[in-house]
């Protein structure tokens, strides 16, 4: 019960806290006040709370298949505001004018969903056992080492991609949250085969024979680039375009115009 | 420019998958009673796109969940949910509960 505790919670959490570390990292080297974190996380806990009261009416939706459209239109946002804060921030980075106020909802946006989607299963998870009171004491200290677990690595990532010179720091921190994107996109698109609203394809490959998706290195490439061990050609195709999209996005944003006052504090 | 547009019709139509998508699809039924899977063997034809309508008996919600079926779906307590899953090739697709991953085990085998 504590293990399985612990794996559920921090595997929702992994994702989350990835996402939140690099964007706040992101942010304080764009010279934006973290403050924003708190209403993201604010609102990503209500969204939580919400989803998760309202995942009974949302699951009887489009005959039973609402919790899988709802969770790939969630991803699909989180998609199209991480492309617009890879614009944002590239062209912060390349001395182009920063939008602030604008960089700033995009980032809320991002985490409160992202918190959204991970948090309800946790919270459904959670109050499972609210009735099995033996196993909740098991059930909650496991969910609490999950936790703490993930978001220790998400503050040491946050802290890595701190300690690094900010172009670099905003190259690579793209780059990961572009990967992570492409992840969201596949996900999507595997909800949607899930719900019959895209044909379903044999596997293009198989590698879970040397890499098993609920390994642990599997569960972290899974949250780190949407790892995928037996993928249809439609998830491939959404990953790999989704991927390009921001990568061109993201060239084209971060390239200087003239020679740029990087190293000042932007 | 007829090419082009019979190729891009050619290719909806291969995505499509016509088959899968405008035929009925057949129906099997999984239930969750105690935490368990019932039947926990459930054997499906091969190369099929199959419904699967899972229900859970059980008060508390639990989470169906398989890495080689590639699937994730919450049920909620006394709630039913709907699963689309494959076409598979012939073999053995293990699927256990999230929530209950100790005795809620079982397999799809497609045949």
């Amino acid at each position: 019960m504590l293990l399985t505790s612990v794996v559920i919670v921090l595997r929702e959490v992994l994702e989350a806290a990835l996402l939140i570390s690099i964007l706040s990292a992101l942010s304080g080297i764009m010279g934006i006040s973290r403050q924003w974190l708190l209403w993201a996380l604010g609102f990503g806990f209500a969204g939580a709370i919400g989803y998760g009261l309202g995942i009974d009416t949302i699951s009887g939706l489009f005959a039973g298949t609402g919790q899988e459209l709802s969770s790939a239109a969630m991803q699909f946002l989180i998609y199209l505001l991480l492309i617009i804060f890879a614009f944002l921030a590239g062209r912060s980075v390349s001395g182009r004018g920063s939008h602030g106020t604008l960089t700033v909802t995009v980032m809320t946006a991002i985490v409160a969903l992202a918190i959204t989607r991970e948090g309800f299963e946790i919270l459904v998870y959670l109050f499972g056992f609210a009735d099995e009171w033996q196993q909740s004491l098991a059930v909650l200290t496991g969910a609490l080492i999950g936790a703490g677990v993930g978001i220790s690595a998400g503050a040491l990532i946050y802290y890595l991609f701190s300690s690094m010179s900010h172009r670099y720091a905003l190259l690579l921190g793209l780059c990961v949250l572009s990967l992570v994107a492409a992840g969201m996109i596949s996900q999507a698109a595997l909800l949607l085969i899930q719900a019959d609203w895209l044909p379903s394809q044999l596997p293009l490959w198989d590698t879970s024979a040397w890499l098993a998706e609920q390994s642990l290195t599997g569960t972290v490439l899974y949250a780190l680039i949407g790892y995928e061990a037996t993928p249809t050609a439609i998830q491939a195709a959404c990953y790999f375009g989704g991927l390009l999209l921001l990568l061109i996005v993201v060239l084209m944003s971060t390239r200087t115009p003239q020679p740029s006052p990087l190293e000042k504090p932007l | 420019m007829q090419t082009v547009m019979r190729t891009i019709l050619l290719l909806l139509l291969w995505l499509a998958g016509i088959r899968g998508v405008f035929a009925d699809k057949p129906v099997f039924e999984l239930e969750i009673r105690d935490h368990l899977f019932i039947p926990e063997v459930l054997i499906v034809p091969a190369n099929t796109r199959i419904k699967l309508l899972v229900r859970n008996h059980d008060p508390s919600p639990e989470e169906f969940e398989s890495y080689e079926l590639n699937r994730e779906k919450v049920i909620m307590g006394k709630r039913e949910a709907v699963i689309f899953i494959g076409p598979l090739l012939p073999g053995e697709y293990p699927f256990f509960g999230e929530f209950h991953p100790e005795t809620a085990l079982g397999k799809v085998i497609a045949e």
